[in-house]
């Protein structure tokens, strides 16, 4: 998105936009290598360029070899992440209002948001599966039966691989917009305070269009994220129907030599997805009141 | 145009020529040949002369203790003494093993890969063989494979796919279900018979969820089952057999989830978690591909004292694992000498005790010299574990495999996801 004004520049002023090209080009080249050649791979793979035997023939065969349970997985994956990045969202936002009141309260929930950033995904699994399993550590603390406590970890409604996303995304989510608040949005809403505007009104009208632009960045990083890691859905999740990182690395491990370009297939199509909740995503930021 | 924007120009242009040389370095790997390769080995002294000093990298399910103790303290003392140096490379699923040869394959790494040895049988030999992933030829290069018996078909097709002698016999496997006599008094005979026994007493029974190995070849034998036996099921798949006797077995399970434990709900991801389940006395039944490991396991207490073997009217699935050679490996000479020493008699007797390991010989018994019959005949008898020919009875022989894959798929789709 840096690239644009970039250019102008260059046009403008010549060698100077030249030198931080280049100078940003350590950075991009490998990034551009790394992904250029991974999502290359992946396609022409799922293409059929890539065979494990037989001749090269360029083939649909890998999209179509799962058209049936393909559908299914996308749903799972939308769902779940929707599910996750509209909780953290909303939780996030949250959080971050209460961090930048001043209060000793957001000094902790501060704290808390930090440590939970810090904390890698798979742990969190194994926390949440612990905590939410039918045999678990709340169904004991609250006295309730095994077999009266709802199926939450590997049940039809993936609660647990959605608590599990949307608790430690929504830290993240707290600390992006906590930042943002925190620099230039508590001036805006001080002034506002002054101008007698009244709490929700405040929230209304400066809080939340200020940090809009955060929230939607934030929220798109979260909801890409969610769609494209395994390790949760697998840990917490059922074994059928799976999500699409699941699928794909299930096809990627089988022994059945034809599955490797549908593993492809899937990892493009979670790519593609991406991409297009991305743009989406950019567009929506263009038509907000801070983008310039 | 410019001199400033020419020189723009050339840069992009040069810049996409170097994009495009670093996709194609990235990509550009071609499909490996499925032609099978072969050695360049004259005699089997110049094996023997160039393993020496070369490391073997053996890569095997790691989760049969009993298994990996074998390796360490039998089998790799053994090769070092003739200069070779045994590794052994732990795998959850042999699936693993094959894909990283295949991986190593793709990516053009054809003479240095990283794996030597790979425990493997079935689906994964046949999957291999058809990608040209294996070594083939030199197992009649090996003075041991002469004290096998070459008409035997457990070692000459291996799930269907022939041998070709590209994997060696290390030995043999008989499915058996054990059972807990102290608690069922009256055991079934049959498996329609433990099917019902699991239905009359709802979370005593459960098996390992497909693709595991054990629970795979479980859902093997109740298609058998279902189909009025063995020889109702062509052993070469074929997409119509599958539609006909499939959706039999699939209502079988299906029926029988909410009997078993925990509902049918879950599995158990592995014969490991299945024989943890009937140690700890939560279910009265588990199953095994290596029967005669359970001789050990109720010494040691693990097992509880009345266990038993289910032996079956109609007879199970049986068949034999083999130590193959990736068509890549780094020590081709020194995994020649390896699978050779495993083949040797002392190492099948040493195999073969239950205190070891238990594993059944694949040597031809009658045609061993009467000294090397002795050693077997030495080998401590055991009140739980039947000999290999009561086991063997009216043996079944396992399907093509070309069968597992798409019976495994099945058994997700439609046994777990009808929950």
């Amino acid at each position: 998105m840096s690239l644009a004004p970039l250019r102008g520049r260059t046009a403008a002023a010549g060698r100077p936009g030249l030198r931080g090209t280049l100078l940003i080009l350590p950075a991009v080249v490998p990034a551009l290598f790394v992904l250029g050649g991974g999502i290359g791979a992946a396609v022409a793979q799922s293409l059929g360029l890539l065979p494990l035997i037989g001749p090269v023939r360029l083939s649909l065969d890998a999209y179509t070899a799962q058209s049936g349970a393909l559908p299914v997985s996308i749903a799972v994956s939308l769902g779940i992440a929707t599910a996750s990045t509209a909780i953290a969202a909303v939780v996030g936002f949250a959080a971050a209002l209460v961090i930048v009141s001043g209060r000793w309260g957001g000094r902790i929930v501060a704290a808390i948001s930090a440590a939970t950033v810090t904390m890698p995904h798979l742990i969190g699994a194994a926390a949440i599966g612990l905590l939410l399993a039918d045999s678990g550590l709340l169904p004991r603390l609250l006295g309730i039966d095994a077999d009266a406590w709802p199926r939450l970890v590997g049940g039809p409604w993936w609660v647990a691989v959605v608590a599990e996303y949307a608790w430690k995304e929504s830290a993240f989510v707290a600390l992006v917009v906590a930042g943002t608040l925190a620099t230039r949005v508590a001036s805006f809403d001080e002034t506002a305070a002054l101008l007698g505007a009244g709490r929700l009104a405040r929230l209304r009208f400066v809080m939340i269009p200020l940090c809009l632009p955060a929230l939607v960045v934030s929220s798109t990083i979260v909801f890409v994220y969610t769609l494209g890691s395994y390790e949760v859905a697998w840990l917490l999740g059922r074994s059928y129907p799976e999500p699409l990182p699941v699928m794909a690395l299930r096809l990627f491990g089988s022994i059945t030599l034809t599955a490797r370009p549908e593993a492809a297939a899937v990892a493009v199509v979670t790519t593609a997805i991406s991409l297009a909740v991305v743009a989406l995503a950019f567009l929506a930021l263009r038509r907000t009141a801070l983008w310039r | 145009m410019t001199q400033s924007s020419l020189r723009r120009t050339s840069l992009t242009r040069r810049a996409k020529v170097a994009a495009a040389v670093g996709l194609l370095a990235l990509t550009g790997c071609s499909a490996p040949n499925s032609e099978a390769a072969t050695h360049d080995f004259a005699s089997w002294d110049e094996v023997v002369s160039a393993a020496e000093g070369q490391t073997v990298q053996l890569w095997m399910y790691g989760g049969d203790q009993q298994g990996n103790a074998y390796i360490d303290d039998v089998l790799a003392p053994a090769v070092a003494e003739q200069g070779v140096t045994l590794e052994r490379v732990p795998v959850t699923d042999t699936a693993d093993a094959l894909n990283r040869v295949l991986s190593e394959l793709q990516a053009g790494r054809t003479a240095d890969g990283t794996v030597d040895l790979i425990w493997v049988n079935g689906a994964n030999f046949s999957t291999g063989k058809e990608a040209g992933a294996w070594l083939c030829d030199w197992t009649s290069l090996l003075p041991n494979m002469d004290k096998t018996a070459v008409d035997d078909p457990l070692l000459s097709d291996d799930f269907g796919t022939p041998v070709d002698g590209c994997e060696v016999p290390w030995h043999k496997a008989q499915f058996t279900i054990a059972y807990n006599s102290d608690i069922i008094e009256n055991p079934p005979t049959s498996l329609a018979g433990v099917l019902d026994w699991a239905r009359a007493h709802p979370g005593r029974f459960t098996y390992p969820a497909p693709p595991d190995f054990t629970g795979s070849v479980f859902t093997r034998q109740v298609l058998y089952s279902v189909s009025g036996g063995y020889e109702n099921v062509p052993l070469t798949y074929d997409q119509e057999s599958f539609d006909e006797l499939s959706p039999a077995l699939y209502e079988k399970l299906v029926d029988l989830a909410p009997s078993l434990w925990r509902a049918g709900d879950t599995y158990p991801a592995s014969s490991d978690e299945l024989n943890q389940l009937y140690a700890d006395g939560q279910v009265d039944m588990t199953m095994t591909y290596g029967p005669a490991t359970l001789t050990d396991l109720v010494a040691g207490g693990v097992y509880p004292a009345g266990t038993r073997i289910l032996t079956l009217d109609e007879g199970t699935v049986g068949n034999a694992s083999f130590l193959g050679l990736p068509s890549n490996a780094e020590s081709r000479a020194g995994a020649m000498v390896v699978a050779n020493t495993a083949l040797s008699v002392e190492q099948q007797v040493a195999k073969a005790d239950p205190e070891a390991w238990g594993q059944f010989t694949v040597l031809d018994y009658d045609s061993l010299a009467s000294a090397e019959q002795a050693l077997f005949d030495a080998l401590p008898k055991s009140l739980v574990v039947p000999s290999y020919d009561i086991l063997s009875t009216n043996a079944n022989p396992e399907l093509s495999a070309a069968w597992v894959p798409p019976l495994d798929e099945g058994w997700r789709t439609r046994v777990l996801g009808a929950r």
